[in-house]
């Protein structure tokens, strides 16, 4: 599904990334877990094509094709997702408008015929279903106003609208309490499928307890220095960071 | 041509504009827009010109107008200049008690023109006038507009103005709050490219209490134009609780474009709410990456965030005029973007 090859990237001349290696097969769900500053958010941002940072070497393979040179949005339309920390809000732009806009184009790009209005509204009203959300949510702008909660519910019900085959949940888990993160991996495991692989960036191991991990990596200073079963998380959780990081120093 | 006549950038409400720079560049002609209307009909003493110190471009105007046009109900005004011309329309409107009345004016032209307007317009009690101007000029085109209005106790003055072509655009509105409860609601968005320059100069007289006054400009700005936004909101001592809004947003498309903004409030009685807020900046990177991300084309997602950025100019605008607005924002971005 997606292979990472010896990755470097620098934002501002600073190397953040320094020779990262990763493969994730179809239908597995891989954690990233690591302490503050060793570049877990910068490894979601470079698989999505933000463009203030700079890939120096390596390449990013998703279905055998380098994604080096796409776009964002040709990325999305080929079925990367980025489920962010931090969603931004966008006074102004109605849910709606956004979610169908963003659906269609996706949906151009893929080949397959563009909803219309009615049937647009159908799929979300079913979507929202399926994931416990209130489509109240649908008539406000784009998280402006948004609690914590309803900005991460968000981004899960804009996984479920676009379908991506492989999505990076970026510390999904940071600033919500434990109900609202049961709300969100619950809705991430319905999403779950053979056809379908996963990223989880987090610093703690509680959200790999509601979403269970095939492998889980340790990133830090730019590297993953370690990679094991389930069992890690939690052997991190018991000795912190830096047991493991000096081990491996 | 009397160029002695003009306002230069020596006097302080000029400072950002320089009309006889912009007419020096072209050989025009008196002109008529065939209208007619006789300027003895003209009240000398009408509410307007006297009171303020540039009234240059008003004296002009009674002086050189051949156009007048008397308006008391619905109607749509095209205000198109030839090449050469120089045009001095006049409007004179007047709203009687409890009327409602909407006015369209289009303002167009054709090669390098020059185009004096003043817009006198009376609001008795209870009258409401909804004013919508779209403006379009060509790249040689000089529109200065001059809006006079007086609103009386319970009036209610609504205007928009659009524009998708400057030229070289002064558009200067001043409202004389004068009877209880009013309010006073001026509403712009200005889009502007090439070397075009657009100025927006305001003055919101405060003079009785309970009144209301808004304004909301939303500019873009690209390429090497220039915007200008000047609004004052003078409130005077007897106008106690009155409510003052007023804000005026920029984005700046380009490195070369620029905006010139000089909110001024004046206030003299001591119970009132006024605001004012000027902003000039980009389009949000991390909400265009945010949009990108989920598959929207840069194009269109640029475009999605800078509608919403006008949004709130077109908050009360009639649902009948909204597609046109949403028509020309479209084309204007399409084009420009």
């Amino acid at each position: 599904m997606i292979k990472i090859k010896n990755l470097h990237a620098e934002i501002d001349g600073n190397e953040i990334l320094k020779g990262i290696d990763l493969e994730i097969e179809p239908g597995k769900v891989h954690a990233i877990m690591g302490p503050n500053g060793s570049g877990k958010s910068t490894l979601s941002y470079v698989l999505v094509g933000r463009e203030d940072y700079d890939v120096t070497q390596g390449d990013i393979l998703f279905n055998g094709e380098s994604v080096l040179e796409m776009a964002p949005e040709e990325r999305a339309a080929a079925g990367l997702f980025l489920a962010f920390q931090y969603p931004v809000e966008i006074p102004g732009v109605q849910m709606t408008t956004f979610l169908k806009t963003a659906l269609n184009a996706v949906r151009q790009e893929r080949g397959e015929d563009e909803l219309d209005a009615i049937d647009f509204l159908k799929l979300m009203k079913k979507t929202c279903a399926d994931l416990g959300i209130n489509d109240e949510m649908m008539k406000r702008a784009v998280n402006a106003g948004f609690s914590g909660g309803e900005k991460k519910r968000n981004e899960v019900l804009q996984m479920a609208m676009l379908a991506p085959k492989f999505a990076v949940l970026d510390e999904t888990d940071s600033g919500l309490d434990i109900d609202a993160l049961k709300i969100v991996a619950e809705g991430v495991n319905k999403l779950r499928g053979p056809d379908r692989s996963f990223l989880v960036i987090t610093h703690y191991q509680r959200l790999l307890d509601y979403i269970e991990p095939d492998v889980v990596h340790v990133l830090a200073d730019g590297k993953i220095i370690k990679t094991g079963g389930p069992d890690l998380a939690k052997e991190l959780e018991e000795k912190g960071y830096s047991e493991i990081l000096e081990n491996a120093a | 041509m009397q160029h002695d006549l003009l306002p230069t950038p020596k006097s302080e409400r000029w400072k950002y504009t320089n009309l006889p720079g912009a007419l020096k560049k072209h050989d025009l002609n008196p002109a008529t827009l065939g209208w007619g209307g006789d300027v003895a009909l003209l009240n000398k003493d009408a509410p307007g010109a006297a009171q303020y110190q540039d009234t240059q471009l008003w004296d002009l105007n009674s002086d050189q107008t051949q156009d007048i046009k008397f308006i008391s109900t619905d109607d749509t005004l095209d205000i198109n200049a030839k090449d050469g011309q120089w045009l001095s329309p006049r409007l004179v409107i007047h709203i009687k008690s409890g009327e409602e009345v909407t006015l369209i004016e289009n303002q167009a032209g054709a090669g390098a023109y020059w185009k004096n307007q003043v817009v006198q317009i009376v609001l008795e009690e209870n009258a409401r006038l909804s004013h919508y101007r779209f403006i379009d000029e060509q790249d040689s085109g000089v529109l200065t507009s001059f809006t006079h209005i007086q609103l009386a106790r319970d009036a209610r003055y609504q205007a928009l103005s659009f524009m998708s072509g400057a030229g070289f655009v002064r558009n200067q509105i001043h409202a004389d709050i004068q009877g209880e409860n009013a309010d006073c609601t001026l509403n712009g968005v200005n889009l502007l490219a090439g070397s075009q320059h657009a100025d927006t100069t305001i003055t919101i007289e405060h003079q009785a209490p309970h009144c209301t006054s808004n304004q909301t400009y939303k500019n873009i700005v690209t390429d090497k134009a220039r915007g200008v936004f000047q609004g004052k909101v003078h409130v005077h001592r007897a106008a106690q609780k009155t409510d003052g809004y007023q804000l005026s947003n920029t984005l700046l498309l380009s490195p070369l474009a620029e905006m010139d903004t000089k909110p001024e409030l004046e206030i003299y009685a001591d119970d009132v709410k006024c605001s004012h807020g000027a902003t000039t900046g980009q389009l949000d990177e991390t909400a265009l990456f945010y949009l990108r991300a989920r598959g929207i084309p840069e194009k269109q997602a640029r475009g999605l965030l800078m509608s919403s950025f006008l949004a709130p100019a077109f908050e009360r605008a009639d649902d009948n005029i909204l597609p046109r607005l949403e028509e020309l924002t479209e084309g204007w971005l399409e084009k420009h973007v």
